[in-house]
């Protein structure tokens, strides 16, 4: 309807204003009062199964008969110990100010510690690490702060770490407990006994938790890999022994050189369907046929043959994709289109650039994996947690495993990907003195 | 089978199983000509070296290619220059190694800017150059055309007359030209046998080794009258401001480069691998709790 009143046909001109008409009416009747059209367009113009907010309720007013002031009042809170008088407003209605304790003063939580009397300290909580008078202090301490023991371990006066006050408090609080019980069975249900403090544990845990934190990139790659490695061998272990099993019972001879060959070729496989999976295939029937056409043509010149090759390798990509082989090639210090467009130095072009197609193609896979990887931290936390006795990595020799390169130029890359200028590049990349060249035609 | 990659024209290297006059595959001049693998062509009917069509038969996946350049030197004419004629300048098509392309080009023509009068300037024979005088930088309009052997299309290049050179070092050296060259292949895909035969051991052609025993017709040589003494550059009183070009720089950037792409292609494909493995692992990391 609207295309013909664009075209500026004369018919159906007034009926357009009648559609109008009854489209509004039934646009508010469907949507809920007491909101606005354009809220409600906000949800989808659709009701929510359950009302959040209960319509009605919004554009109350309250009922006119009651009289509200407000004011300035003082008031009391049990949660204050001191007389200190402080002042608030108040909603008062109909003249009679509200009754009962300060709002707030039920959050006024505090942590229930135990105390001990000076003959239960003798008797089950001496310790040759620990004064008397210092375990009063944490206590006091531990009372005073809530049992934060950041703060209590700053305040302390004697110099202990976090994970001793912790200790120290925890078995002195459980030893109470269970003297104090009428019976094991109470004791056993009281969460301190239940789940004892392991100061040692807690070091470990603390210590792997800021490697873990404080860990470069580099490392936690290569991290990484060994983990992948070590799961690959005990994988392919298992399907050796698996084989080795079923070899067994057919021929008993050259168990390990079957295990060695299945480790082999399970090794071999992952790189190769990667490979299958990486490089796209450059479409043959694009390059048959610019050969073909070029054949037809009786005579053309070298460059234009290049081209014709380079369009059709490139036929797959983006126009994004094209300027970045550009720019690869322009930082590998190749000329865009060889200055010496022999048989030769055509074909070494061509491949070229179907390299570099691949070498980004490789590197977005690279990227894509990366941003589904970053949920893996955690698992890797895990990993640390279960082994907190791991020897340093031995793998520092792993030479390929090296920063991320990344020739091509300027895309928004997540992780910090060093463009060309990188530690270690072959010397090759430093310019060359160039020659004179005539200008591209 | 012969082995010598250089010879004269006309001496048999090597005994031809059938008596004809034709000299023996021909030399290799230039560039890296992939060698083509024999096979007999009269045992194997499938693959035959030639295919018969209307221009006579045709050598199938042979290519004939014949480098060139061309491009244009100009000189400042420094006290002689006048407002409408400040330069003098030559635009030249010549063979690579600056032997004649007679053999292959029948003419050459030049379009230059229509300022000029009778813009259209066709050159019959070799050397294949003009000479002119102007002020102004314009396309060149350079059209080949071959002979009937070689292929009956003509061929056009674009090439950019410069005058002024790049750096403005002062007043313009009478002396010292603006050179600007190119570099190109003329390729002849799946050329006549007549033609191959004709050009098969002239200089200013690659022909790729054909199989033995694959029988030419006796080369026709063209009718062309030269009116000049030479169809070479190499004694042309430019030739020293002739560009070198050379490939084995190209090739070594090449492959160098390739030798990079390639070491980083590993690189990725390790890491891939190494991700791959690693996505299966927080399924594993519940078997050490």
């Amino acid at each position: 309807m609207d295309a013909k009143d664009i075209l500026g046909l004369p018919k159906n001109q007034i009926p357009i204003p009648q559609e109008k008409k009854s489209r509004l009416p039934k646009d508010s009747q469907r949507k809920s009062d007491g909101i606005s059209r354009e809220v409600y367009a906000l949800t989808g113009g659709l009701a929510p199964l359950m009302p959040a907010i209960d319509v009605s309720q919004l554009k109350k007013r309250p009922p006119s008969d009651e009289k509200i002031t407000w004011q300035w009042l003082p008031f009391s809170s049990s949660a204050r110990k001191d007389d200190l008088q402080l002042f608030h407003w108040v909603r008062v209605v109909n003249g009679v100010p509200p009754k009962g304790d300060y709002a707030f003063a039920k959050y006024n939580k505090s942590v229930d510690i135990i105390k001990y009397t000076d003959e239960e300290y003798n008797k089950c909580l001496t310790d040759p690490g620990w004064t008397k008078g210092e375990t009063d202090q944490l206590f006091e301490l531990c009372e005073k702060f809530d049992l934060r023991f950041i703060v209590i371990a700053d305040r302390f006066p004697s110099s202990h770490t976090v994970e001793e006050l912790k200790d120290r408090y925890y078995s002195v609080s459980r030893a109470l407990v269970a003297a104090r019980a009428t019976s094991s069975g109470d004791a056993a249900g009281h969460p301190l006994v239940k789940g004892p403090y392991n100061m040692q544990h807690e070091v470990e845990r603390k210590r792997a938790l800021s490697m873990v934190l404080s860990q470069t990139k580099q490392q936690e790659r290569k991290d990484i890999e060994v983990l992948a490695e070590a799961k690959r061998i005990i994988e392919s272990r298992i399907a050796a022994k698996a084989a080795g099993e079923t070899e067994l019972r057919v021929t008993g001879t050259a168990d390990p050189g079957h295990s060695e060959k299945a480790l082999g070729s399970g090794d071999l496989i992952v790189p190769g369907s990667l490979s299958g999976a990486a490089a796209p295939p450059i479409p043959i029937t694009d390059y048959a046929s610019t050969l073909t056409s070029l054949k037809l043509l009786r005579v053309y010149l070298r460059t234009y043959a290049l081209d014709q090759m380079v369009q059709a390798v490139s036929s797959s990509a983006g126009l994004r994709t094209i300027k970045r082989i550009e720019q690869t090639l322009k930082e590998l210090g190749v000329n865009l289109k060889p200055k010496v467009p022999t048989k030769a130095v055509c074909a070494e072009h061509l491949e070229l650039r179907k390299e570099i197609l691949t070498l980004l193609n490789l590197q977005k896979q690279l990227q894509y994996k990366e941003a589904e990887g970053t949920s893996i931290d955690d698992s890797l936390y895990m990993e640390a947690m279960g082994a907190p006795k791991r020897t340093p990595h031995g793998d520092q020799d792993r030479a390929f495993m090296a920063e991320p390169v990344a020739f091509g130029g300027d895309r928004p890359v997540k992780k910090d990907h060093k463009r060309k200028g990188s530690a270690g590049q072959s010397p090759l990349q430093s310019k060359r003195p160039r020659k004179m060249k005539a200008p591209d035609l | 089978m012969s082995s010598s990659t250089t010879r004269k024209p006309g001496e048999n290297a090597s005994p031809s199983p059938s008596p004809s006059p034709n000299p023996n595959p021909p030399e290799e001049s230039g560039s890296s000509i992939k060698r083509i693998k024999i096979t007999k062509s009269s045992e194997d009917p499938d693959k035959k070296k030639v295919v018969v069509t209307s221009a006579g038969k045709r050598l199938k996946d042979v290519e004939i290619s014949v480098p060139i350049v061309y491009g244009t030197i100009a000189f400042y004419l420094g006290r002689k220059a006048s407002e409408s004629q400040s330069h003098k300048w030559t635009v030249y098509v010549r063979g690579a190694t600056n032997e004649d392309l007679g053999v292959v080009v029948k003419r050459v023509v030049f379009q230059l800017h229509p300022s000029f009068n009778n813009p259209t300037r066709v050159i019959e024979n070799p050397p294949f150059e003009l000479s002119e005088c102007g002020w102004g930088e314009f396309e060149i309009a350079i059209s080949l055309f071959f002979h009937t052997d070689a292929c009956d299309k003509q061929l056009d290049l674009y090439h950019h007359l410069k005058l002024y050179p790049e750096e403005e070092s002062g007043p313009q050296s009478t002396k010292k030209p603006v050179v600007v060259e190119s570099y190109d292949e003329v390729v002849f895909p799946d050329p006549s046998e007549a033609f191959f035969a004709r050009v098969q051991n002239h200089p200013a052609v690659n022909v790729p080794r054909l199989p033995p025993g694959l029988n030419l017709p006796t080369p026709v040589p063209t009718e062309t009258v030269n009116e000049r003494e030479r169809g070479d550059t190499k004694d042309h009183a430019l030739n020293q401001w002739f560009m070198n070009f050379s490939e084995a720089d190209e090739l070594l950037k090449l492959a160098a480069a390739r030798q990079q792409v390639q070491a980083h292609i590993i690189k990725l494909r390790r890491q891939l691998s190494v991700m791959d493995g690693m996505h299966q692992l927080p399924k594993q990391a519940s078997a050490y709790e």
